[in-house]
């Protein structure tokens, strides 16, 4: 009985760790570009003292020293810089890349959260692991808000189909499990990629021309960036689509990278989507 | 002689029935007798020019790999091996990070078409001495300039940050989905050039993988006969990746199942690899879009993922390597 006792005492302990209080780390390193963004959305931005080499957002995260790219960071740049912890994601960076700053005795934080709907949990356990338990709060309720609004006002008449085109020659959609596939739903549309067996399927045009989307999605458009060359791409897709009505009636729509991300423009991202459906 | 009839009339029965699958069948089977408006766009803009372009591809790698074989005089030979395709990557990938559109919608095929010849020019350059091109030294140029430009290649995918770099890996594994008719004639014409000068010299492509000397007596000059064998394999090898990037396994293993069937006579065996290549990917690219649609595979894997296993049948069952 007394063995039953501990044994059953050492798993909770073990399970149910006591949340202390968790000080504000100074030095924080990042290794996955949405959690860059939610460090400086939480007002850790001057904190961060390394990032990743795709960690292009907000403009103050392209200063930062970078550390490398997201599934090969240099171990050596990481541990140089010093950092009190490293965040880290399981969509994009390596367990073994964890294990071995763990070995080194670096602290690090791995976030879980890959689709919306954990979203405001992921920025509530991420201030919760960072001392900046309230903002986060205050942040998550915000996004919970604003998500309630856009599904709340379902549009009216059936579900559109949309077609979110990632990549036009060849052409690659968003599937299902991705981001964009919960924002379509979201956003009260039917995503015409949903049920594909990748992430991002090459989606086949005779399949298209069968089965039309009430409106095409094409991203991300970055004409401060690379001169709308995402626009010059899909000229050959879209003349190829020429017959159908979605074409010809202009409901294709491009827009930003607010959608590629599970980060503090994700919401932004959602309702830049149900506008374009409602054009 | 009567076999060889039978044998010429079963290749090109099986040839027209791939076409008629690959253009009938698919994700959605088409009638042809009761078409409406979308399934005629389906079938003249989309399926039947990616026939078409699988065709020329097939053709260009079966043909270019017999021929290299026989010039090279190694079983090992293909088409990529001459480091055209990693020039051509090299190129195309270069353009889509750059955001090239010089010469608009054809601008990557070209850039690739560029990248082959330039790559091709190079190593014939290097393989070159006392008047002529050298089997040894154009297997070594080609493997050595090979390793170059897909280091490069590397280099070039692992600086940049943008999304269309990540994607211009999805151009060099190869792609059919995007084919349209505007690009073909281009790519016909070089095919077709290519294919003619292998089968009008293919009778000295026999001589010479007798060796130098013996197609000496036979009354061929050895550097003459290479070197238009050459500019030949250069020629389909690159409008081949312009057309569609990478495809591997046809150029190095279907010229030695034409082999298995019909021994080395390279006046069967160049448009018997022709016509099994163009066949393997004409299928290989039906069984990519239909298998789990709306999804497509890239045909080149499926291409290997069937040839290979037959290949290997084929080794363990024939006796004779007759190379």
């Amino acid at each position: 009985m007394f063995k039953w006792s501990v044994t059953a005492m050492i798993i909770f302990i073990f399970l149910f760790p006591v949340p202390c209080r968790a000080k504000t780390p100074e030095r924080i390193i990042s290794l996955a570009p949405n959690m860059t963004e939610m460090l400086f959305a939480l007002g850790l931005g001057d904190r961060v003292v390394g990032v990743t080499s795709f960690c292009d957002y907000p403009p103050e995260a392209r200063k930062k020293p970078k550390v490398g790219g997201m599934s090969n960071p240099s171990l050596e740049a990481v541990v140089s810089l010093k950092p009190d912890i490293v965040v880290m994601t399981t969509d994009g960076n390596s367990k073994e890349f964890e294990e071995r700053l763990s070995s080194l005795h670096i602290k690090t934080y791995v976030s879980r959260a890959r689709r919306i709907r954990d979203l405001a949990k992921g920025i509530r356990d991420l201030g919760a692991a960072l001392g900046v338990r309230e903002k986060a709060d205050r942040l998550a309720a915000d996004y919970k808000a604003r998500l309630e609004r856009i599904e709340a006002l379902k549009p009216a008449g059936p579900k559109k189909k949309v077609l979110f085109i990632v990549w036009p020659d060849p052409l690659i959609a968003a599937g299902p499990g991705t981001v964009i596939d919960d924002a379509i739903k979201i956003a009260g549309g039917i995503n015409l990629a949903g049920r594909s067996i990748a992430e991002y399927p090459k989606y086949s045009l005779e399949a298209i021309l069968r089965d039309p989307p009430d409106l095409i999605v094409i991203g991300p458009d970055m004409r401060e960036q690379d001169s709308g060359s995402i626009r010059k791409l899909a000229r050959g897709l879209l003349s190829r689509l020429r017959t159908l009505p979605v074409v010809k009636n202009h409901k294709v729509f491009y827009v930003s990278d607010d959608l590629y991300r599970l980060g503090p423009r994700t919401i932004r991202g959602i309702e830049e989507l149900r506008r374009v459906m409602d054009e | 002689m009567n076999s060889m009839k039978t044998g010429i009339f079963f290749i090109i029965l099986v040839f027209s029935a791939v076409l008629a699958a690959s253009l009938f069948l698919g994700p959605s089977v088409i009638n042809p007798f009761a078409m409406d408006g979308t399934t005629k766009v389906i079938l003249f803009s989309i399926r039947a020019p990616r026939v078409v372009v699988a065709v020329l591809m097939g053709t260009a790698l079966g043909a270019s790999g017999a021929v290299l074989q026989g010039i090279l005089r190694n079983p090992l030979a293909d088409p990529y091996i001459l480091g055209i395709s990693s020039g051509a990557a090299l190129a195309a990938a270069s353009g889509i990070v750059l955001g090239l559109s010089v010469f608009g919608t054809f601008t990557i095929p070209v850039l690739a078409f560029i990248g082959a010849i330039v790559t091709g020019g190079i190593v014939g350059i290097l393989g070159w001495r006392r008047g002529g091109l050298w089997p040894e030294r154009l297997l070594l140029a080609g493997v050595g300039l090979s390793f170059l430009f897909s280091a490069l290649l590397m280099l070039l995918l692992s600086l940049s940050t943008t999304e269309g770099l990540r994607r211009a890996t999805l151009w060099i594994f190869g792609d059919l989905s995007m084919s349209d008719w505007s690009i073909m004639p281009y790519g016909l014409l070089f095919v077709a050039g290519g294919l003619a000068v292998s089968l009008w010299r293919a009778k000295a492509l026999n001589a010479l993988i007798l060796g130098d000397e013996l197609t000496h007596s036979l009354g061929f000059s050895p550097h003459r006969e290479r070197f238009l064998l050459f500019v030949a394999v250069g020629l389909m090898t690159a409008a081949s990746v312009a057309l569609g990037g990478m495809i591997g396994f046809i150029g190095l293993l279907v010229p030695h199942i034409a082999r298995f069937f019909l021994g080395s006579d390279n006046r069967f065996l160049v448009p018997a690899s022709a016509v099994l290549g163009g066949a393997l990917l004409c299928v290989a690219d039906l069984i990519g879009r239909s298998l789990i649609p709306p999804m497509e595979l890239p045909a080149g894997i499926i291409t290997a993922i069937i040839g290979a296993p037959y290949f290997l049948y084929l080794l363990r069952k024939k006796n004779v390597l007759s190379f």
